[in-house]
């Protein structure tokens, strides 16, 4: 057992460099990811380990950065996609939405785009609207993709090697905030894999259920142990992976707690995390639910750029706190 | 269709047992309303006029002035065109059999024997002035001002297995939402406490309702995963939300067990209430003790309910008449190596088809 404690940005090079160990045909194409070492220095020092061969500096240029990786998935390549901010995608999406995701139904099944799209998403850094989006369900609506959202530096290892491994396109939605703060838990050695699809309970308790996504995993974990030292004890589920969707974990802890929380970064209409209520509503656990389910989400606006307006336009831990208090208060 | 309604000898105190029949205000084939004054009574304490429960024709004049008459009896026949509902046990102690045609209305003892009123039926004292209230007009439905109750999911589905009536919960939720505890918390309907109140007084009385014809079966698959202490507690468990079904005040699952010496039907008492290893210890000790031919006497009264197990001759299911007094009995038969078989056989005189579906439903989600 090991007790690295990583930032997510170590682990997701972690990661990448176990796969570009394995694999030859694996590589890094992005904006500033060689010499540079990535915006947000994700891809550090992997330009002087692999060469320039294998970590690429592209051109300013989104939409054909993801077309090469599409064409160099389809001819035997493992492309791993940097987009420097998930913003940005808005400019490659035919590529991701009209091509990665569909050549291989529309084509018999004949080929197959394993590439992943790594970008970093999410506000917090006062970079505005256009530098501070969360995508999810973007990416979360288009069938052929798979959606990966970690939520700390041991599942991003673990899940972007599955990623690599995956035969299908992948976005991996990666919270600029997580990059630079080590996880709770350590970090294995080794190139294990953590299977996309599955959920993680990350703890366990009797009086709500909370799902949560990406950052939120981790402010909502905060909640859980302040509430805890009130007697107030709360399962939280990390689906980890958005797109295939595990409700299973969701249901069983529903049907001992009775009331489900669920917590996204993203605007609430029409966000990722109404699919979990959907899904909810539509199974039957519903008959177990002793309270209304309740949705914390961002507001429908454009992330403002004012520090103050940014943060009470997502859902802050005071937020998660209250509303995990008032549905256990309320419903009995 | 003209139905006979006796109008018999009221009760109008705690202590009448009897009443004297002063005179009549009609004669045969008169034409009366509801609200007319057909006789006058004598009793101990109140001389009473007593009224036309509904409009009608004065068939036939059973007593004369003078006579003595015992509660109950029919002191005259009238014709009515208003239908009464067989089973609307109203409020009113006269009402609920009255309907039911009277074949031979001079000779034979009157099944009008009046049903005493439950303490928590909403029926009017009995002493109160009026004695028998119109059954064209039965004593209203609690007040339910709500059509549309907001509960939350869970609050449903309890309701639903307890056969409660969401409309009769007070909520204390949020926007005033039925929670959970509300119902948890929530006393029976009080539409079924009445009709739970009418079905003891019937077997009270031992009034056979076409008993073995009206009865239906139910069959669903299950689980295998139970043993018969589970099973009896479960049931317990389920007919225990349904003291509407119980004419008894305690749950009696009668257990058959096959011996060389013939079948024995050891009852286990209220088994919900007890811890289930305790009950499984005792299932199994009487079980055993019953295959010898020994089961404890005590344990061989107070049945309410019984359950065949027909596993062992894998036969899937059977339809058992209900034994006297018992308003519901199950059969186990085989299915498959991990799956049973179920089936309730219910007295549709007590309850109709739905409660029976409702009852297995709640039976094997609680397996």
């Amino acid at each position: 057992m090991s007790d690295r404690m990583l930032t997510m940005a170590e682990a997701v090079r972690e990661a990448m460099s176990i796969a570009f160990d394995e694999r030859p045909e694996v590589f890094l194409l992005g904006e500033d990811v060689g010499i540079y070492g990535g915006a947000f220095g994700v891809s550090g020092d992997m330009y002087h380990r692999y060469g320039s061969e294998r970590v690429l500096d592209t051109p300013i240029a989104e939409l054909g950065i993801v077309g090469a990786a599409v064409g160099a998935a389809l001819s035997g390549m493992r492309p791993i996609v940097e987009i420097q901010f998930s913003d940005f995608t808005a400019q490659a999406m035919d590529q991701i939405a009209n091509q990665a995701a569909k050549i291989h139904f529309m084509l018999g099944g004949a080929l197959h785009v394993p590439m992943v799209l790594r970008t970093p998403q999410g506000s917090g850094t006062g970079a505005a609207a256009q530098h501070s989006q969360n995508l999810e369900p973007w990416f979360a609506s288009v069938p052929g993709l798979k959606v990966v959202v970690p939520s700390n530096p041991a599942d991003a290892k673990g899940l972007l090697l599955a990623s690599i491994d995956d035969p299908n396109p992948v976005i991996f939605l990666e919270h600029k905030l997580l990059y630079k703060i080590p996880g709770r838990d350590p970090v294995p050695e080794g190139a294990e894999r953590i299977p996309l699809g599955v959920a993680k309970v990350v703890r366990e308790g009797k009086d709500l259920t909370i799902v949560a996504t990406g950052i939120m995993v981790n402010k909502s974990y905060e909640v859980c142990e302040k509430l805890a030292a009130e007697g107030i004890s709360i399962t939280l589920i990390d689906p980890r992976t958005i797109s295939p969707l595990d409700m299973q974990p969701v249901y069983e802890s529903v049907e001992k707690t009775g009331r489900l929380m669920v917590v996204q970064e993203g605007p609430a209409h029409a966000g990722f995390i109404n699919e979990v209520i959907a899904q909810m509503a539509g199974s039957s656990s519903f008959g177990s639910l002793i309270a209304p389910i309740k949705r914390l989400a961002g507001m429908n606006i454009p992330i403002p750029y004012a520090p103050q307006l940014e943060k009470a336009a997502v859902p802050q831990i005071e937020d998660i706190e209250a509303a995990a208090r008032e549905i256990v208060k309320n419903w009995r | 269709m003209s139905f006979k309604y006796p109008v018999v000898m009221p009760k109008m105190s705690m202590t009448m047992e009897t009443g004297e029949l002063l005179l009549f205000h009609v004669k045969v084939g008169d034409q009366v309303k509801s609200g007319d004054v057909l006789f006058e009574v004598m009793t101990d304490k109140i001389d009473m006029e007593v009224e036309a429960p509904a409009d009608g024709v004065i068939e036939t004049l059973v007593g004369n002035p003078g006579d003595v008459i015992e509660i109950g009896k029919p002191v005259l026949i009238m014709l009515t065109e208003t239908e009464v509902m067989a089973f609307d046990f109203g409020g009113d102690a006269a009402a609920p059999v009255a309907a039911a045609p009277v074949a031979e209305p001079v000779a034979a003892p009157a099944p009008v024997a009046p049903i005493v009123p439950a303490p928590v039926a909403p029926t009017p004292p009995p002493v109160a002035p009026v004695i028998t209230p119109p059954p064209v007009a039965p004593v209203a439905a609690p007040i339910i001002v709500n059509t549309s109750v907001k509960a939350v999911p869970k609050a449903r589905v309890e309701a639903a297995n307890r056969g409660i009536d969401l409309r009769t919960v007070h909520p204390t939720g949020p926007d005033r939402t039925i929670t959970f505890s509300d119902v948890n918390s929530a006393q029976l309907d009080p539409a079924v406490l009445k009709r739970q109140a009418a079905n003891k007084a019937l077997i009270a009385k031992g009034i056979e309702m076409t008993r073995g014809i009206a009865q239906a079966s139910f069959n669903r698959r299950a689980n295998a995963n139970f043993d018969h202490a589970q099973l009896i507690s479960a049931w317990a468990k389920v007919l225990r939300g349904r003291p509407d079904l119980a004419a008894h005040q305690h749950i009696g699952v009668s257990l058959i067990i096959e011996s060389k010496y013939g079948s024995a039907l050891p009852v286990f008492r209220d088994p919900d209430l007890i811890n289930i290893d305790q009950l499984r210890a005792l299932v199994t000790t009487t079980s055993d003790a019953a295959k010898n031919g020994k089961v404890p006497i005590a344990m061989l009264s107070g049945g309410t309910t019984t359950i065949f197990d027909l596993t062992s001759y894998s036969m899937s299911s059977a339809t058992p008449l209900l034994f006297p007094n018992q308003v519901t009995s199950l059969t186990i038969g085989y299915d498959s190596e991990s799956t049973k078989n179920i089936s309730l056989t219910i007295d549709l005189n007590f309850c109709d088809f739905y409660d029976g579906a409702l009852l297995l439903d709640a039976l094997i989600a609680s397996l």
